[in-house]
């Protein structure tokens, strides 16, 4: 298997490796200069993974280990600034100690990669995968994207800084990853070759931004309230142009290691002919779309979306492929109390993306596997029965399905 | 199809074993041109030192990755096992790797014919004491050997992880065949000693399979906990009833937390030779579990339930031979050492030196890289029978 890998050019090797080793290669090939770290599971062995890479000698890059989440994202915000690539990763509530950072960093328009783990929320303290860490994310000008398998990961850290460093982007980029379901499951990766991500992704330029004594300059002094709208249009209008750049990062990968993402924003699975769909992030794709075979089989027109990028969101591109649904049920792994409906997070922005649609599909929403619960194949084929019904739901009928939950 | 090995392994000591194993299974069954993946139960922390943990190996001749993984990957905890491999015998007195989880049997996730594979130096009928019984037959396999038990970031390389898929292979070559474990291990060590203590295992494993009967093994003696229902708990988080204020002396006479006590935990247990004790206080001080009770007469019980098996209370004592850690497979219930002393002192004193033996144990000042076995220190005769010196 190696030897034929490597006489393609751009694939060294196939190594077994869990979801959190599989990011490590991707760093290790994207030659990151400083890495924070600091441990909170799932994320932990990342870090783990890292620090062994560098023990070998296989990365030469600066690993700080940080006394808390909050200055580990501080010395990422600040290495970038001085044109370091940088790289720092966390889970659940230790990545939301660590906000104040985050926001900084997004608003000062550096690109610094993270890793999220996604896990619960504290209290009480548990382990599994919850998409609420990464989700607070949503408003505050980043770059979200979920990987759904180990591969996927390894190749969003590459995708990711070409997108986050683009010069008409400059913003940090967050890549997701489900705790213990993707993190903690150990699979066949194809790693590229060094000379391969390098045709892909080249080196970090801040221009005239850089911060170094060549280029005395400030980043993020004291400004008073008549900057700061301003400053929001500027992000606004970056993040509307990352939508472009997006997909041109796809396109590149593509070509370069064979067209493997059929779309940048997300993936859909029998959508050709169906009339009913399911969408969700990050790994419970794999029962969904078990359970869409199996359903076919039964002669149902169903089709599973995999959403990828959050942010920016791809409206259009949803509109255009959700929009020829009956119906559609949006897969919560999050919650978010009191919203409209007392839905989940994903579906707020999923319905509000279809609303204008003249012939807009019926929208059911499903919260589950929280916390790390199993969501089965069975559980998915219910989701498909329910959102099959939803355009024949009554006035006042709950928009939302617990799944999975002892009642 | 879908074949299911869960290895259970002791954190942080096995849990690279653990991983390695997995990985090699995954490996190997792919050269075999089946599907597999591996992955581990995410508990409490496999890098707490002793706590019981899983990794999994799912292996199919016929199903596609995806649906493979959607059937076993995205799941915590698997339903059933085609082989449940122990890495430490002392797990079969069952599991309790996590809060309101109760103590579980080890062969909870056997399925009917499938094979619980115990590394042990112990027989199967020894081993069957201790195992809860089941409905249906199921067969017990054992790879004579002590627990390897090694560091966090270290493996120890004494052929375990060679010796346990030879035995794999030998209970089930549906998962993976001997003749391709032999393959791999020589293809990617290059190591022929490697290869052969897998096949030795093979053969020696295939000596040692027993059938076990529906309904042979034990009452199971612990409560497993039904989880209540959303509804059914007090809302504002998880509450845990506080532990009541003071403490009655005797046995239990302290409140623990009823649901996680953690003394699955445990390799050993210390034997307390009560006639010897001098009544220090350092046992009962500097326990980080605080399993000691005290009594009315000035001693300190143990309860078992809730000792980790630190050693912590055997290196702090002052008195030789008055607390000796043992073997915990040489005990079959956590009831009162205190009250068995004060029952009848002389039988005792015969059953704590009958469990004590003659090898003692040595643990080094490096947490993790095994301990040394030595031959005990002589009890002199007179307290040997319990007479006063």
């Amino acid at each position: 298997m190696a030897t034929v890998l490597e006489e393609t050019g751009i694939w060294a090797k196939e190594l077994l490796l869990n979801g959190c080793q599989a990011v490590a290669q991707g760093v290790k090939l994207a030659d990151v200069d400083v890495i924070a770290a600091y441990p909170i599971r799932p994320y932990t062995e990342v870090m783990d993974a890292l620090s062994r890479i560098i023990a070998d000698g296989e990365l030469d890059s600066e690993y700080i280990v940080a006394d808390s989440e909050h200055s580990q994202f501080e010395i990422v915000k600040h290495a970038s600034s001085v044109g370091a690539r940088a790289f720092a990763g966390s889970s659940g509530t230790g990545w939301m100690y660590g906000f104040e950072a985050l926001v900084v960093t997004a608003t000062d328009r550096l690109s610094p990669l993270f890793l999220v783990g996604n896990r619960a929320l504290d209290d009480p303290g548990a382990f599994g995968v919850e998409h609420n860490d990464a989700l607070a994310l949503r408003d505050m000008g980043w770059l979200l994207c979920w990987a759904s398998s180990a591969q996927e990961a390894l190749e969003h850290v590459l995708i990711g800084y070409r997108i986050a460093e683009d010069n008409r982007v400059r913003m940090p980029m967050a890549l997701a990853m489900d705790g213990a379901f993707l993190t903690h499951s150990q699979h066949m990766v194809k790693l590229p070759t060094q000379e391969a991500v390098r045709r892909f992704l080249p080196p970090y330029d801040l221009g005239d931004r850089r911060l170094h004594p060549d280029n005395p300059v400030s980043i993020a002094p004291q400004v008073n309230e008549d900057w700061v709208m301003e400053l929001r249009r500027q992000n606004w209008e970056a993040a509307r142009r990352a939508k472009g750049v997006v997909a041109q990062a796809y396109k590149e990968y593509n070509a370069i290691f064979g067209s493997r993402y059929t779309s940048p924003y997300f993936e859909e699975f029998m959508i050709e002919d169906a009339e009913v769909a399911l969408i969700g992030l990050g790994a419970v794709c794999m029962p969904a779309r078990t359970a869409v075979r199996r359903l076919r089989e039964k002669g149902k027109k169903v089709a599973y979306v995999n959403l990828r990028w959050f942010r920016p969101f791809p409206t259009e591109e949803l509109r255009a492929v959700l929009g020829r649904m009956k119906a559609v049920g949006v897969i919560d792994r999050d919650f978010a109390h009191g919203s409209p409906d007392s839905g989940g997070i994903v579906v707020h922005d999923i319905r509000s993306c279809l609303y204008p649609l003249k012939n807009r599909p019926a929208i059911a929403n499903f919260i589950c596997g929280l916390g790390g619960r199993d969501i089965s194949i069975d559980d998915c084929i219910r989701m498909f029965e329910v959102t099959t019904e939803a355009p024949n739901r009554a006035a006042g009928d709950e928009l939302v399905t617990w799944v999975g939950l002892r009642e | 199809m879908i074949k299911r090995v869960e290895v259970n392994y002791r954190g942080i000591f096995q849990k690279n074993l653990g991983k390695y194993i997995g990985s090699d299974i995954v490996m190997i069954a792919s050269r075999m041109g089946k599907v597999a993946f591996s992955n581990g139960r995410y508990s409490d922390s496999p890098e707490r030192n002793g706590i019981p943990c899983k990794y999994f190996a799912f292996v199919s001749p016929d199903l596609g990755e995806e649906e493979l993984e959607a059937e076993c990957g995205a799941k915590l905890d698997i339903d059933e096992a085609d082989v449940s491999v122990v890495l430490d015998d002392t797990m079969v007195k069952g599991v309790e790797p996590w809060g309101w989880h109760g103590v579980r049997p080890i062969n909870e996730k056997v399925r009917e014919k499938g094979c619980l594979l115990v590394f042990s130096r112990h027989s199967h009928d020894e081993l069957v004491e201790h195992i809860g019984k089941k409905p249906f037959p199921y067969r017990l396999a054992t790879v004579e050997g002590d627990a390897s038990l090694a560091g966090l970031w270290v493996n120890k390389d004494d052929l375990t992880r060679e010796r346990c898929l030879g035995a794999i292979a030998a209970v089930d070559p549906g998962i993976i065949s001997i003749e391709a474990v032999e393959a791999y291990l020589l293809d990617k060590t290059k190591e022929g000693h490697r290869a052969r203590a897998a096949r030795e295992a093979y053969d020696a494993t295939l000596r040692r399979i027993k059938l076990v009967a529906p309904g042979q093994g034990i009452d199971w003696p612990h409560k497993i906990p039904v989880l209540p229902k959303w509804h059914e708990f007090q809302e504002g988080g998880v509450v845990v009833p506080a532990v009541k204020r003071g403490f009655e002396l005797g046995p239990r006479g302290q409140t623990r937390n009823d649901m996680f006590k953690r003394g699955t935990t445990k390799t050993h247990r210390p034997v307390v030779r009560f006639d010897l004790c001098i009544k220090c206080t350092l046992c009962w001080l500097d326990c980080p579990d605080e399993c000691f009770d005290p009594t009315d007469d000035g001693l300190y019980d143990v309860d078992y339930e809730v000792c980790v098996g630190c050693h912590k209370c055997a290196a702090v004592c002052p008195i030789p031979e008055c607390i000796v850690m043992v073997d915990e497979l040489k005990f079959k219930d956590d009831s009162s050492p205190w009250e068995a002393h004060k029952r009848n002192p002389v039988e005792y004193i015969k059953w704590a030196e009958e469990k004590k033996g003659k090898e003692r144990l040595n643990y080094p000042y490096v947490t993790g890289t095994g301990y040394e076995v030595t031959e005990g220190q002589t009890v002199p005769p007179k307290l040997a029978t319990g007479a006063k010196p």
